[in-house]
């Protein structure tokens, strides 16, 4: 049996409790940090809390050698663990399929991600949201400038009136994050007047939420990692009302339908 | 006053009429006599006594150079002079006649405008000879005839005035006959092809210095008969004195070289590919010496006060002291600290050197032998491009580890004075790479670091470069990034050899514009749509972007293409870099998010990709080869051809030349390692050899796997094959 089983988005406490019990009754465990980490606590302490050691995996341990998880899931129950959930971001759907293939049963225990973050802690729909794109370290990509892949996303989301999740580059393998203020820099080249709502340490006993044109925000820190921005697209009246209480937003520089 | 100052003098006087200014380079087969004829030159310039000219080799500086006996670097000296009643200035470039320098011959001819081809009367037109006028045409440079050694006819083959002309006619047929067929398809030149009627050939003895053409018969009144009679009546010192080859060779320098303003208009454009309706283009075509400064580097030198010295040719504007200059291919300027030109081996120092000279610049320390400097930021020139790849390689350690760092110093150096040496640093074992052009290339460039930067090292056995080649063409084949959210689909197939020239002559390359680009390939034979789809080319390999409309396709084809390069570098057999594949992208599935198709996945994917296909095109291994010419006295030919069939060589010719027989055959080069000493304990020292780089052949099934093993051995892969090589 192989288990995937979400982390959620901040320390050990942040699993849900039915992937808990799961954790703790596997034989052994595996886990790749390099889609997202938790930072509010350490692999060591993951361990203790759960009374189990964990593998980590590196992509290439994950992508070019499952065969060792696969074939000790052939046998015993095996977790495989990811922060967040594990089939957003980084699909392991893969990993998942490549399973089934050698008739190994698997589920799929959800955790809280970014993606709900956004909608929850920013009032925003989350019917309202299209298509979600990263925004990459610029030494990371090939392209000059913004990567056409997060402008068209961008473009096309508020062409039909809808909000876009933008996922701020991890490097976890160098300890890279990159901010909310630097990310904004970056699409401040592209969209300096557009309203961006930035979404800080998500599912943290301290989370922040602020929205500010992308130039303004370029200027301001927002703590620790990790974050995420929010384009808002049109606003209906009661999300303008939440991201002008919740997040500090001026009324006039949004999009209210 | 002294002799060499007041010389300096004339010729800093004489830079500023570039009408009077003739930039040659003397260019043969190796030992035709040019670093011999070229102190002639000298002492006729009055730069040399005359005495020495001859034994000197003056402008043979190094110490290798003069006890080897022949010329290694190219060396650049001006002089002066009088021609129907004007001065002259004459900047001279000796160029080494050896294959394995051959880099610096190509170099040599991107600062000239003419090209006096020296030809042993007895040996007649040598492979080389082939090779240097073809470098020079191409750089549309034009050439003049000088027969060397024809004293030995006189007086060693004791030949008779008809059997003479005989052979001198053949000698200049033969000649005439490369220029026709090199110059054919060049619209920019009309016909350079040599006689004597015109002046443009030239006979007579380097080493007794004396010469003869038709102008200088009409001067001095002596026609061959009275030259045949002097020489053999052994007067040789009164011919000298009566008919000078300096006289001869510097007249007919002087009345048929194109000074710079003839040369410039027609040579710019086929040396640069910057846009003519520029007042920069119009500078360096009307030679001025007011406009922009473009400075052409063509070689770069060590002195050890100086440091590095940047030699080459001023196309515009005018070099001098404390100008800020851009170097291309880097970033910021460099601050030229003196201007000077060449007087022999030496330096002398001058205010400044105005367009159409050849100069010589300290200060410009981002410069190597290739790079344009300009006041302006500019297209570059094209990149002058080597006949000859890499086809041998060495490692090369310091003896002890204080010397690292410079030993490191000086190879990077070694490969910015010769951009036909290729160096690899490995910092982690110490153990560098040098690659170049043949054994004797390697063994003088360690010799050098050794003997003048003082760095004792231990060098390894001489390596053969191989390469790899697929034979036929592929199905399309499917990559797959690790995270399996990424597809490329790729085949290949091997390039013409006509196509695989055009590339390796620089005829088509990405630096150029598209347009140009197009046609380069179509008239080698691409078909138009896939010359319109040409994404990439690496080395001698094209990569066709045969795929439509696919979103993203354009922010990743960086990573694909860099994927696809470390393909070609290490190919699938023994990591020994690809050659002469087109590569068609079909088509691409690519993840929506940019952080899922990054570098971790596109890398691998499109790499293992080509290798699979080049594997299904049954890509095999090829080993470099060298014409071999042997001239050997009869009694010893069986021991010469017998050299050349027992190194898995194939004898091609053999035939009677003069009192000598010439073996011509083809040999890998592998097997050539060597082949010096053995030759020469196989013929008692009686045989002179010859040898020049041929390209690669693929080599014989029943060696493939041998081979390969072999080299996954020396470079710790696994000895064993992946499976899906089944034809091996």
């Amino acid at each position: 049996m192989l288990t995937f089983i979400g982390l959620g988005l901040y320390d050990e406490r942040s699993i849900t409790v039915e992937g808990r019990e799961a954790l703790r009754a596997a034989d052994r465990a595996y886990a790749e940090f390099y889609t997202s980490e938790l930072l509010g606590t350490t692999v060591a302490d993951l361990e203790s809390a759960h009374d189990v050691s964990i593998e980590v995996r590196d992509r290439a341990g994950v992508e070019r050698e499952p065969e060792e998880m696969l074939a000790a899931a052939e046998s015993e129950d095996v977790a495989f663990l990811t922060a967040g959930d594990t089939m957003i971001s980084t699909t392991h759907v893969d990993l998942r399929l490549r399973a089934h293939d050698r008739g190994i049963e698997t589920r799929v225990i959800h955790g809280v991600t970014a993606q709900t973050a956004a909608s929850s802690l920013t009032g925003l729909q989350n019917y309202r949201f299209g298509k979600a794109t990263t925004l990459p370290f610029p030494y990371a990509h090939g392209a000059d400038g913004l990567p056409a892949s997060v402008t068209e996303t961008i473009d096309a989301n508020r062409a039909d009136g809808l909000h876009t999740v933008v996922y701020l580059d991890i490097k976890a393998e160098r300890g890279e994050y990159m901010t909310a203020d630097t990310g904004a820099e970056l699409l401040a080249d592209v969209y300096p007047e557009l309203v961006g709502v930035v979404v800080a340490r998500a599912g943290s006993p301290a989370p922040l939420v602020a929205a500010g044109r992308m130039r303004e925000l370029a200027e301001r820190s927002f703590g620790d990692p990790l974050h995420l921005l929010v384009v808002p697209g049109e606003c209906h009246l009661l999300e303008a009302d939440a991201l002008v209480e919740l997040a500090g937003a001026e009324e006039d520089a949004l999009d209210v339908a | 006053m002294g002799r060499r100052k007041k010389i300096v003098q004339e010729c800093e006087r004489l830079m500023d009429e570039p009408e009077n200014i003739r930039n040659i380079a003397i260019a043969a087969h190796v030992d035709h006599g040019k670093t011999t004829l070229s102190d002639n030159l000298l002492a006729g310039a009055g730069m040399i006594s005359d005495e020495t000219a001859g034994e000197q080799l003056a402008m043979d500086t190094e110490e290798d150079e003069q006890e080897r006996g022949i010329t290694i670097d190219a060396a650049n000296v001006s002089m002066t002079h009088e021609y129907e009643g004007t001065n002259h200035l004459i900047n001279l470039i000796d160029t080494p006649g050896h294959v394995d320098f051959g880099g610096d011959v190509t170099r040599a001819m991107r600062a000239v405008d003419g090209a006096l081809v020296v030809v042993d009367a007895v040996e007649g037109a040598m492979p080389q000879t082939e090779t240097v006028l073809r470098q020079a045409l191409r750089e549309g440079v034009k050439p003049t005839l000088f027969i060397n050694k024809v004293d030995r006819l006189i007086s060693e083959l004791q030949e008779g005035p008809e059997e003479m002309q005989r052979r001198l006619v053949s000698v200049i047929n033969d000649v005439n006959e490369l220029i026709r067929g090199m110059t054919e398809e060049m619209d920019d030149i009309e016909d350079w092809t040599v006689s004597v009627e015109d002046g443009t050939v030239g006979f007579g003895s380097a080493l007794y210095k004396w010469g003869v053409s038709m102008p200088s018969m009409q001067r001095t009144g002596m026609d061959f008969g009275d030259i045949m009679d002097l020489e053999r009546s052994d007067k040789r010192q009164e011919l000298h004195e009566r008919t000078p080859l300096s006289d001869v060779v510097l007249d007919m320098v002087c009345e048929h070289f194109p000074n710079p303003v003839d040369a410039q208009p027609r040579r710019i454009p086929r040396i640069w590919r910057g846009d003519d309706d520029t007042e920069l283009a119009e500078g360096m075509r009307l030679v001025d010496e007011d406009g922009e400064v473009v400075f052409m580097v063509t070689d770069i030198g060590m002195d050890p006060h100086a440091g590095e010295i940047a030699s080459g040719r001023v196309f515009s504007g005018s070099l001098e002291k404390g100008q800020e200059l851009y170097v291309s291919g880097t970033a910021g300027k460099n601050r030229i600290q003196s201007v000077g030109i060449y007087m022999g081996g030496e330096r002398e120092e001058v205010e400044r050197v105005p367009a159409g000279n050849i100069a010589a610049v300290t200060g410009l320390k981002d410069a190597i032998a290739g790079s344009t400097v300009s006041s302006v930021e500019m297209t570059p020139f094209e990149s002058i491009e080597h006949i000859s790849e890499p086809v041998i390689t060495k490692s090369v350690e310091a003896k002890s580890m204080d010397d690292l760092p410079k030993l490191i110093e000086t190879l990077r150096q070694v490969s910015k004075e010769d951009p036909t040496i290729q160096i690899e640093i490995n910092e982690e074992t110490g153990e560098h790479l040098i690659s170049g052009q043949g054994e004797l290339h390697l063994e003088v460039i360690t010799q050098r670091i050794e003997k003048n930067q003082g760095i004792p090292v231990n060098t390894g056995e001489p390596i053969v470069v191989y390469r790899e080649q697929p034979q036929e063409p592929s199905d399309e084949i499917e990559g797959i990034s690790p995270n399996r959210h990424n597809r490329f689909y790729v085949s290949i197939e091997p390039m013409s050899d006509e196509l695989v020239e055009a590339i390796q002559l620089g005829e088509a390359s990405m630096d150029m514009p598209e347009q140009e680009r197009r046609e380069a390939l179509q008239n080698a034979g691409m078909e138009k749509d896939d010359s319109q789809e040409v994404e990439h080319i690496h080395g001698t390999n094209i990569l066709i972007d045969d795929t439509k409309g696919i979103q993203h396709l354009n922010e990743t084809m960086e990573l694909v293409i860099e994927g696809f390069e470390d393909a070609l570098n290490n190919g699938p057999l023994a990591n020994e870099p690809v050659q002469g594949t087109l590569i068609r992208l079909h088509d691409a599935r690519l993840h929506e998010d940019t952080i899922h198709r990054g570098p971790a996945q596109v890398i691998p994917a499109t790499r293992n990709a080509l290798h699979n296909a080049l594997i299904d095109g049954r890509i095999k291994m090829l080993e470099p080869m060298q014409d071999v010419r042997i001239d050997v006295p009869n009694d010893h030919m069986g021991a010469a051809s017998g050299e050349i069939q027992g190194r898995r060589g194939r004898v091609d010719d053999m035939y009677q030349e003069g009192d000598l027989m010439v073996v011509e055959g083809i040999a890998p080069v592998g097997e050539m390692i060597g082949f010096a000493s053995d030759i020469r304990s196989a013929t008692e020292g009686r045989a002179s050899w010859n040898t020049e780089n041929a390209g690669f052949e693929v080599m014989s099934d029943s060696l493939q796997r041998e081979k390969i093993m072999e080299i996954r051995e020396r470079k710790g892969m696994k000895l064993e094959l992946p499976e899906i090589i089944q034809y091996i």
